[in-house]
């Protein structure tokens, strides 16, 4: 085990974050605030209360779920397209780093950014709106899962794109629409029956109901299920590209 | 294609264009993946056994693929972190290599503001921060003035002294005949001769008559 390259590619990763702070992480709160004002302050004072708590309240476990899930994609598409691109991904594949290092050094380091970015978003949401986690572990446990995921996501498309454009359509049609429907913005509760049941086939529904839990204590279904699909999707998508980088995929001529 | 270099050598792979020179050096470095064959590398399998043999090896590629967001001095440091060292002595292996390569004044400055010729300095210090056996050069003169390529070949001189195994690609004849002791011409994939530099040009030809020499015999024999 080259657990000093590992950490090594954790390290590199924060670094690479520090160096593009204006682009990825200032935003994400910008977006935040800018979505705490509208919707939760201006629009939601319309709305009474939400699974027990205000609209604003009820708003920043979804937007601190839709910024960790646009990181942690992000981080890892861009940062393994762009060593691709401009072949620095070759100093790792010259080293004596196994494809879990490498794979482990590019999430660990998008996991890092994830939880920099929501305990920011956090700590916004406990001084605006005074929206407090009421469990901690949970709250910690469901970012991990779900910026993993996303951070696999992120490789994979990492991994497959052939241009900059490719890694954005994962983005535009398929996480945008599917968070913007999974509940950041609204309780299952709130929408039709039939809208309910195709809640259930969206992946991102899970993961904002589990987390929203750990702010209301309150969920559509028992969190236990949405982490169950959850983690499962994660190891489904780490086995991916595990075996991806494993086999040199895109990577190795 | 069956190849053995010795340890403490300094070995030319030379041929044309699209011969294989690159492609064997990223079968050697695992940057190709082999559909068949073998290569040890000090006795390690680099399939089997890749972790220790890809610990020994320091590849100077022809292409500069730094890491861009990191200092020059970083970039050292960070390679050696991927070859699982850290700690203070590689702090000043990185200081002695910036300083041997004439880097010291560029350390903290990112790469894309350093010159071609510093960049290819840079790839060489960073090939040996790990303290390799084998340095596998892709082109290491490629592009740079006569004054930096007759330094660079005092360094690599130096260095095969001290004992460091060098396989050398390149296009100029006069720089393969000047620093390798053994030489392969490979054409197509196949080699076409391989012996110490001295017999290859013992009766007074210069490599260049010698190299062109077996690319036509090569193109005639159908390699």
């Amino acid at each position: 085990m080259n657990s000093v390259g590992f950490w090594t590619l954790v390290r590199r990763e924060l670094v690479r974050s520090m160096k593009v702070i204006n682009q990825v992480i200032w935003p994400p709160i910008i977006t935040t605030l800018l979505y705490v004002f509208i919707f939760g302050l201006a629009l939601g004072s319309r709305i009474q209360t939400v699974q027990g708590v205000t609209y604003a309240q009820f708003l920043i476990p979804g937007l601190i779920m839709q910024q960790v899930i646009d990181s942690s994609y992000g981080e890892c598409s861009s940062s393994l397209f762009q060593g691709r691109f401009m072949n620095s991904i070759q100093e790792l594949l010259v080293a004596p780093m196994s494809a879990l290092e490498i794979v482990g050094g590019f999430v660990v380091g998008s996991l890092a950014r994830a939880f920099l970015i929501a305990g920011l978003i956090t700590v916004l949401g406990i001084v605006l709106v005074h929206a407090v986690p009421q469990n901690w572990l949970l709250f910690a446990c469901v970012i991990a899962i779900v910026s993993i995921l996303f951070s696999a996501l992120g490789l994979m498309f990492g991994l497959m794109a052939e241009k900059f454009d490719h890694i954005a359509i994962l983005t535009t049609f398929v996480i945008t629409p599917l968070t913007f429907v999974g509940g950041v913005f609204t309780s299952a509760t709130m929408l039709p029956p039939q809208l309910r049941t195709f809640e259930l086939f969206n992946p991102i529904f899970y993961t904002i109901d589990a987390f929203r839990r750990s702010y209301t204590g309150e969920s559509y279904l028992p969190p236990i299920y949405s982490i169950a699909a959850v983690v499962l999707l994660a190891a489904v998508a780490l086995a991916v590209v595990l075996r991806m980088v494993g086999t040199g995929y895109k990577l190795r001529v | 294609m069956s190849l053995r270099v010795e340890a403490g050598d300094f070995f030319g792979f030379l041929g044309p264009n699209g011969a294989g020179k690159t492609t064997t050096i990223n079968a050697i470095v695992g940057l190709a993946q082999k559909s068949a064959g073998r290569i040890a590398l000090f006795g390690y399998d680099n399939a089997t056994q890749w972790r220790e043999a890809r610990g020994l090896v320091g590849l100077a590629p022809q292409e500069f693929n730094f890491d861009r967001y990191l200092s020059i001095r970083d970039v050292l440091i960070y390679a050696a972190g991927y070859f699982g060292l850290r700690g203070p002595e590689i702090a000043e292996r990185a200081d002695m290599l910036l300083e041997r390569f004439g880097l010291t004044s560029k350390s903290k400055v990112e790469y894309t503001r350093i010159s071609g010729g510093q960049k290819r300095r840079l790839t060489l210090a960073r090939a040996l921060i790990h303290q390799p056996k084998l340095l596998i050069l892709d082109e290491p003169t490629a592009g740079v003035d006569v004054e930096l390529r007759l330094e660079l070949w005092e360094w690599l001189k130096a260095l095969n002294a001290e004992g460091l195994t060098v396989f050398l690609t390149t296009h100029y004849l006069e720089e393969a005949e000047a620093l390798c002791k053994r030489i392969a011409i490979i054409r197509g994939g196949k080699i076409l001769t391989e012996k110490p530099t001295r017999e290859l040009i013992a009766d007074g030809a210069s490599l260049q008559d010698v190299f062109l020499e077996l690319m036509r015999e090569g193109q005639e024999a159908g390699v």
